[in-house]
């Protein structure tokens, strides 16, 4: 039996009528959004042999609650029969009819009293004593410091998309902030820096999250006590109020997760009435919050990944829907790519965009962008740089690669290989990275006093000298250390020591902005230029291309990037980690350079940046060198097993200790395993043909089970698999799924169930509410802040791993 | 509307259409005698029973040519060869992978006349030199390796393909270069495949008999399937994945026969049961019983005993634990081991500097590091914070005392306290304190945890480890590779540890220093010890969880180790020996045809499979019911095989090479037999399942690809071999080659072979 006969409106209709029908339908035929969803008949639950017949339906009583009529006498039910079918979402309501008394507008608001109580709750949680604390918690240390660059518009990198940062800068710029201040692990505030406003805006976020847990359990067709358990959990769980109540990315985090799923199910309630504005409307706005999320963390892609498989299904199940017309089909494939594929995409990159347009300044994170790029920025110096390359030249030589770093050399040696002096890739500006262009061994001295000034061209054979040590650039066929594979390059000789191995051919791929130099008649044209001419280095003896990837030397190189020599059959011609570019630029016989000879577009410079984002993210690594007593393991996170010590642990020192509440994890966790029992015992009696829920109870079920598991998985897997650095933290947005599980859970076996008297499922709540609020009470010390010695207060360690006490 | 009206109007003609090809099926498919002469002689037992022995002969010849060329060590013959030679010495070695297929080779070298003497220490030791009988050794996995060719053709031909498409398949794996590589040598990877196709036959034999259930026939190969499987998963770590295969397979067989129109629930639990027996009673006591085999052939001590518990190896005889353990009294001047780094707990007059590199500050204590050398400087004397007696064991130092060490060079206490140790801010600074000074008395004090230990427990010398965990700051005295400055002399640096069960603080005791005239009494006045005896599940139980551990330790990074991506396209091969001399070498890599055919097989596969769904989900069946069946289930068991055999690689951190992929090409080829033989002709030999007693008759079809099959099989084995005798030289090691010839048998850029000539540099 199809399981769309539920609500199909257009199948069993007896044949002789016309399409017209629709028309002189003077009532609809059934009204299920009328009934609990939860609705069961005390009958349902046996089992049949046969098909389970379209009478099942037919006895669903009809019952219209919301009957209104305006004053016309309108039937306002005959002007929107539903469009196509709907699977689980909620049948389209008539809108009621305007309220004629302030009266009546309450009693038809009511339903918006408690949401509103539990935000006034959650701005007194989320405020009270915000600014207790008046020193740099945690990471306000990183993102403080992010926000006062956009303030002070220095160009710096973070692994981090800009969104969040952008509006801590923007909090403090509303709250008068210059700055100044360098954020600096554990100090105190200065005066001048007005932190407390800072996180009253950025705990506004938090705040939001309470209401939008309520509304999203509605729009999840949860029971009235059920709604009141998210809002109470959201509301209560010390791991989310601690972390909304600093200048953090979290809150911000949290508060677009918590949107998206709320658009989500706001829009998969509008499925009765396709294409209409309310429909378009929701979908834009789950597009648009997930740009807004994905923005402010890369965490965001989780929940975009649950919209993404929502999407998938429902595509699915329209595709499979025989009657619906080919336009129509297109249509919701357009409307889905226009709006959670494309306006996703634009919101990201109008943050990039943003992000580069305040961030003009010349900054710490200038070495991990391009050298065009720099050449942009404010109290950069690189547009000054002489146009063309010469021999006797000084230098900086950039890898194009993604995150590539300056060719740099050092006095000191390679442990292992030649002995000679170490050459490698090195992201920050120093004197070390300066090198000569001279001419081969064989060829005449340069001369600095020669008349005519010799350019550097496509096919030049040259020897590059490391200025602060005279080693020339060097290969040989010894295997490098780390990429064995490899020749390694060395420092050899000095300004008259030396030999073949020292020599350079200088290739040209391309210029930026020139096109292919290579062809150009004019010998002027074909000069290398800085910044924007693409160069490769092929070794002149072994033939071999100079080369910066991502290996890392060990200690003794200063875990700096390891430069090697890669043959040149295993080169693709497009690898561009073999390519580089001339960065400063020094030569006191040319004129200076101008600005307007460097341009550099911003979806390249987007591109670059989002892939030097990804390379240093995977690069986060847990270092065995370095023992992080800080991280810790995605399998430690759902019973709780650890908690964070946000600050130092002095006695004098108010203290915030990152832990959840331990009933809303426990509760959460244990529902998720829970839901995965109960799925596989209804689908086993389903497959003896026990008939426990009717097509659209199981549809509605399954919807909510699925969204709540496959949100909690989504956002919990990766970290298993990833092998980055974890911290506890990175579960705070995981944990809204197991909690709208457990509502899930609870509502479904006590508050939907038909089971239990109405005073059985008032002490279940009770006791639910008052265990929530119970133990928040009991730990609330870890997010207000605990003053004084820490072992005075007692109680708090329920699980012997945590490390609250000394 | 007009589309459904479309759709009604159209339904008569399509059942129309739909009895036409019926008919047409009954003509041509249903009538053995109607298909063409050349397929009617092939499909007799006769001409089958030739193909087979044609595959197994000449895949005896292509894995026995040459067989004993290299006369040397070759890759991981450094590792199997050499737990060959420690079971036939009965010396106990660990490693991560189960000991079925070790077991064999250890039998393969006794039968062979191996004595064991032989160590396989390096990759190009010379066989030959030192006597080892290695042909006998090699010819083990050549003949495993063999007989998986007719089993691939066993498999198919039992799943309903013709000759010419089971023969397909089992030339894929005839003339693979890898696979012959890799069942040339003494390594585990014939065995698991072997043994994995055997389980995959097993399971499709038992599949048939699905409706004669609970008959002899059907308990014999579900019997199978389970020994098979444990055969699998004894030969190598991998071979759990085949268990897991199985066991989605059943699964799902378990979820049809949930269906309540199969039966009540009493036939459920009947086949339930039924299955736990035999696939999960049954293999676990096969695989339980080689670890009893491998327990009882491996008496002695060995290598292997240092990654055991102290327990395990007292059951060694000849552990040196075992010999000369020795418990510790109060007083006794004794010398510490870090358990993983073996350094010694050190401290010398030299103190740390006031300030550092960073900045931070130190207590200019004196010095205590670790050292890697035998030292004076390394003697510490355990003082008691108790009073204790005069003699007796009461005198013993044990689990959960608390004492002071006294470094004697310089008669001062270890200490630690709460100051930054000089390299890690995180961690305590770790010193010492003059013996007299009382002040800091109470930051000297340690309590010593052996681990495991029981209340009482005594702390002895070389048996048992222990953490050393300070009193006042709970900190435990841990240490790490990095090494202290020119300062402390490159010596390790020993600090505080916050975390006090952290597990790499564990330290061990390593004697016990005796004075010249004192007379070691303990020794003398133990008998000579017997190895004790340890129950063989405790046993069992901790070299499985060792196994484990240590298999997700291999991490470190090795050049020719690659990705699970580049395996199915064949892009890197491994470098298994090489010889400069005569520019040979032996290179792991696969028929680049036959590889590829299966990858384009499997992307066909799947593009039908997807084709079928969405055209399903429009109503539309574009597949007949009986090949679509065979698609589903027959295939999609292979597609099963080789996802499960593949897809874990892609979470795993450790190294990973090609040779991983082999039981996945495997299934690879058995996927492309099933889509030439969709993609040749629409038939199917329908339905291949022994029928039941109570099943209904099904009106049978066959399968008929005529003349082109056995033309494009012939034309596809040229090729195939053609491919692999133009790559043999890098199979077989021999002969050597040229720079040229090198640089022409690398077919992608990707390949690393040696000896390659220097191409002229292009300017």
């Amino acid at each position: 039996m199809p399981s769309a006969v539920a609500v199909d409106f257009g199948e069993d209709i007896s044949p002789t009528r016309t399409s017209s029908d629709f028309e002189e339908i003077n009532y609809p035929s059934h009204h299920e959004s009328s009934l609990p969803s939860y609705y069961m008949e005390d009958k349902a639950r046996r089992r049949t042999k046969g098909p389970v017949s379209i009478m099942e339906e037919e006895k669903v009583p009809l019952v219209p609650q919301n009957e209104y009529f305006d004053d016309e006498g309108k039937d306002v039910y005959n002007k929107r029969p539903p469009k196509s079918r709907v699977s689980s979402g909620r049948m389209w309501q008539a809108p009621p009819p305007r309220p004629a008394s302030l009266q009546e507008f309450f009693l038809q608001n009511m339903e918006h009293i408690p949401p509103i109580i539990y935000t006034l709750l959650s701005c007194w949680t989320r405020f009270h004593n915000i600014g207790a604390s008046d020193i740099v918690v945690w990471d306000e240390a990183h993102f403080g410091k992010f926000g006062s660059h956009y303030l002070k518009r220095e160009f710096y990198f973070d692994v981090h998309p800009p969104l969040g940062k952008m509006l801590v800068g923007l909090a403090g710029l509303l709250a008068g902030y210059d700055g100044s201040f360098d954020f600096k692990s554990g100090t105190q505030y200065p005066e001048n820096v007005p932190y407390v406003a800072m996180r009253v805006m950025l705990a506004t976020f938090g705040v939001g999250m309470v209401p939008l847990g309520w509304y999203t359990a509605v729009e999840l067709g949860l029971s009235q006590w059920a709604c009141h358990l998210v809002a109470l959990m959201v509301l209560f769980d010390v791991g989310w109020l601690c972390i909304s109540r600093f200048i953090l990315l979290d809150s911000m985090l949290l508060f677009f997760t918590f949107l998206t799923v709320f658009c989500l199910t706001k829009f998969h309630n509008q499925q009765h009435d396709s294409f209409g504005f309310d429909w378009w409307m929701w979908l834009v706005f789950t597009g648009l919050s997930i740009g807004w999320v994905t923005s402010v963390k890369m965490v965001g892609l989780f929940v975009t990944a649950l919209v993404g498989l929502y999407t998938i299904e429902d595509l699915w199940e329209k595709f499979g829907d025989l009657k619906m017309p080919v336009r129509d089909h297109v249509k919701h494939w357009g409307a889905r790519i226009a709006c959670l594929i494309v306006i996703p995409i634009l919101v990201f990159m109008a943050s990039f965009k943003i992000h580069f347009m305040v961030l003009n300044h010349s900054g710490p994170g200038d070495a991990q962008m391009s050298s065009l790029f720099q050449a942009h920025l404010v109290g950069n110096d690189f547009n000054k740089n002489p146009l063309e390359i010469a021999f006797g030249s000084r230098l900086t030589l950039k890898n194009m690669g993604w995150g590539g770093g300056l060719l740099h050399s050092h006095v000191q040696t390679y442990p292992v290989g030649s002995s000679q002096q170490q050459v490698t890739c090195y992201h920050y500006k120093d004197e070390n990275n300066e090198w000569i262009v001279l001419p081969r061994w064989d060829e005449a001295e340069y001369n600095p006093n020669e008349p005519e000034i010799r350019f550097l061209h496509h096919g030049d054979s040259i020897r590059l000298s490391h200025k602060p040590t005279t080693r020339n650039l060097h290969s040989h066929p010894i295997p490098a250390p780390v990429t064995k594979l490899n020749w390694e390059v060395a420092g050899y000789g000095n300004s008259t020591i030396g030999d073949q191995q020292d020599h350079w051919i200088v290739e040209v791929v391309d210029d930026v902005v020139r096109g292919d130099i290579k062809k150009h008649k004019d010998e002027k044209e074909q000069r290398i230029h800085s910044l924007t001419t693409r160069l490769r280095f092929k070794h002149q003896i072994l033939g071999c291309y100079l080369r910066a990837a991502n290996a890392i030397l060990p200690q003794w190189g200063f875990k700096q990037i390891e430069v090697s020599c890669q043959a040149a059959d295993a080169t693709s011609k497009n690898d561009v980690h073999t390519y580089w570019n001339v960065e400063s630029h020094w030569n006191d016989r040319l004129p200076l350079g101008d600005q307007k000879y460097y341009r550099s577009p911003f979806l390249r410079d987007f591109w670059h940046l989002n892939v030097a984002m990804m390379t240093s993210n995977n690069a986060l690594i847990p270092d065995p060198d370095k023992e992080d007593i800080l991280a810790s393991k995605p399998f430690e996170w759902p019973f709780l097993h650890i908690g964070l010590r946000m600050c130092g642990w002095g006695d004098s020192q108010l203290k915030y200790y990152l832990l959840g509440t331990p009933i809303i994890w426990w509760g959460g966790s244990l529902s998720l395993v829970l839901a995965i029992v109960t799925v596989g015992v209804y689908l086993m009696r389903a497959q003896r043909k026990y008939v426990d829920m009717n097509d659209r109870e199981w549809n509605h079920f399954m919807y909510v089970t699925k969204i709540a598991f496959l949100g909690w998985a989504l956002h919990y897997v990766p970290f298993l698999v990833m092998g980055r650095v974890t911290y506890l933290h990175h579960y705070l947005p995981t944990l809204y799924f197991s909690v709208l599980m457990l509502a899930h859970m609870l509502d479904h076996f006590v508050f939907s169930s038909r089971r239990w008297t109405q005073k059985t499922k008032a002490i279940v709540f009770g006791v639910c509410a008052t265990l929530i609020f119970g133990t928040f009470w009991w730990f609330r010390g870890v997010a207000f802040g605990i003053a004084g010695p820490v072992n005075d207060h007692w109680g708090l360690l329920w699980r012997k791993s945590w490390n609250i006490y000394n | 509307m007009s589309l459904r009206q479309r759709h009604t109007l159209s339904r008569p003609g399509h059942e129309y259409e739909r009895a036409q090809e019926e008919e047409h099926a009954d003509d041509v498919y249903q009538n053995p005698n109607s298909r063409h002469p050349i397929e009617k002689i092939l499909e007799t037992d006769r001409a089958s029973t030739i193909v087979v022995a044609v595959l197994t002969t000449l895949a005896f010849a292509l894995r026995f040519y040459k067989i004993n060329q290299p006369d040397q060590v070759v890759f991981d013959e450094v590792h199997f060869g050499k737990f060959a030679s420690y079971y036939i010495q009965g010396e106990y070695y660990f490693d991560v992978h189960p000991p079925f297929a070790k077991l064999l080779f250890g039998l393969a070298g006794w039968f062979s006349g191996f004595d064991g003497q032989f160590h396989f220490d390096n990759i190009g030791d010379s066989y030959t030199a030192n006597h080892v009988p290695y042909v006998g050794m090699r010819a083990l996995p050549a003949i495993l390796g063999s007989l998986t060719v007719p089993v691939v053709y066993a498999i198919m031909k039992q799943s309903g393909y013709s000759t010419i498409i089971s023969a397909f398949s089992a030339a894929i794996i005839l003339f693979d270069n890898a696979h012959i590589a890799q069942s040339r040598l003494i390594l585990l990877d014939a065995t698991l495949i072997f043994f994995m196709s055997l389980t995959i036959y097993a399971y499709i034999r038992f599949q048939k008999l699905r409706y004669r259930e609970f008959s002899t026939e059907w308990w014999g190969w579900l019997l199978a399937t389970g020994a098979f499987m444990a055969c699998t998963w004894g030969s190598k770590v991998n071979g759990i994945l085949t268990v897991v295969t199985i066991g989605i397979a059943v699964l799902v067989d378990l979820w049809k026969l949930l269906d309540h129109r199969r039966g009540s629930m009493d036939y459920f639990w009947r086949h339930f049961i039924a299955r736990s027996i035999g696939l999960i009673l049954v293999p676990f006591v096969i695989y339980l019983s080689f670890f009893y085999v491998h327990f009882a052939l491996l008496p002695t001590s060995g290598p292997g005993d240092s990654f055991m518990s102290p327990a395990f190896q007292e059951t060694l005889s000849g552990n040196e634990m075992l010999l000369s353990s020795k418990e510790i009294r109060y007083y006794d001047t004794i010398t510490m081991r870090h358990k993983d780094s073996k350094v010694y707990l050190h401290s010398h007059v030299e103190r740390y500097p006031l300030k550092y590199d960073d900045g931070r500050i130190s207590s200019q204590g004196q010095q205590v590091t670790g050292y890697g050398h035998a030292d004076t400087n390394n003697y510490w004397q355990v003082y008691p914070t108790k009073a204790i007696p005069e003699t007796g064991s009461g005198r013993v130092v044990r689990h959960g005392d608390v004492v002071q060490l006294l470094h004697v060079n310089t008669n001062s206490f270890l200490l630690t306290h709460d100051v930054a140790s000089p390299l890690m801010s995180t961690n305590q600074e770790f010193t010492t304190w003059p013996k007299d000074d009382k002040s800091k008395h109470n930051e000297t004090l340690f309590t010593l945890n052996l681990i495991d230990a029981n209340d009482g427990q005594a702390w002895k010398t070389k048996s048992g480890y222990f953490r050393l965990v300070h009193g006042k700051t709970r900190v435990s005295m841990w240490t790490h590779s990095k090494q202290l400055p020119e300062w402390a002399f490159k010596q390790q640096e020993i600090n505080g540890n916050k975390n006090p069960t952290e597990k790499t603080a564990t330290w061990f005791a390593e004697d016990v220093i005796l004075d010249e005239d004192e007379e070691d009494d303990r020794v003398e006045s133990q008998p000579a010890k017997a190895p004790k005896k340890m129950n063989f599940f405790k046993k069992f139980a901790e070299l499985q969880l060792l196994m484990m551990q240590h298999n997700a330790g291999l991490t470190a990074s090795h050049p020719y180790a690659s990705g699970p991506i580049n395996w199915p396209f064949l892009l890197s091969g491994i470098s298994f020996w090489t010889e400069s001399d005569t520019q040979k070498q032996i290179y792991l890599i696969g028929n680049l045809i036959g590889w590829w055919t299966c990858v384009v097989a499997l992307s066909i596969y799947v593009g039908i499979l997807g084709a079928d769904l969405l055209a399903r989900r429009r109503n539309h069946e574009p597949i007949p019911e009986p090949v679509r069946n065979r698609l589903w289930n027959s295939a999609g068991f292979f597609f099963l095989v080789w996802g499960v055999h593949y897809a874990p690689f892609f979470l795993m951190s450790r190294q990973l090479f090609i040779h991983h992929y082999l039981p996945s090409h495997l299934a690879s080829a058995l996927i492309a037999g099933a889509i030439l033989q969709f993609v040749l002709s629409e038939t199917v030999n329908y339905p291949i399942s022994i029928r039941g007693p109570k099943t209904r008759a099904q009106i049978r079809q066959y399968s008929d690809i005529g003349l082109k099959g056995p033309i494009i099989l012939g034309i596809y084995c040229v090729l195939l071999f053609a491919m692999f005798a133009y790559i043999a030289p890098l199979t077989y090691g021999t002969p050597g080659l040229t720079g040229e010839q090198v640089n022409s048998k690398r077919l992608l850029s990707t390949w690393t072979l040696h000896f390659a000539a220097k191409k002229t540099a292009e300017v």
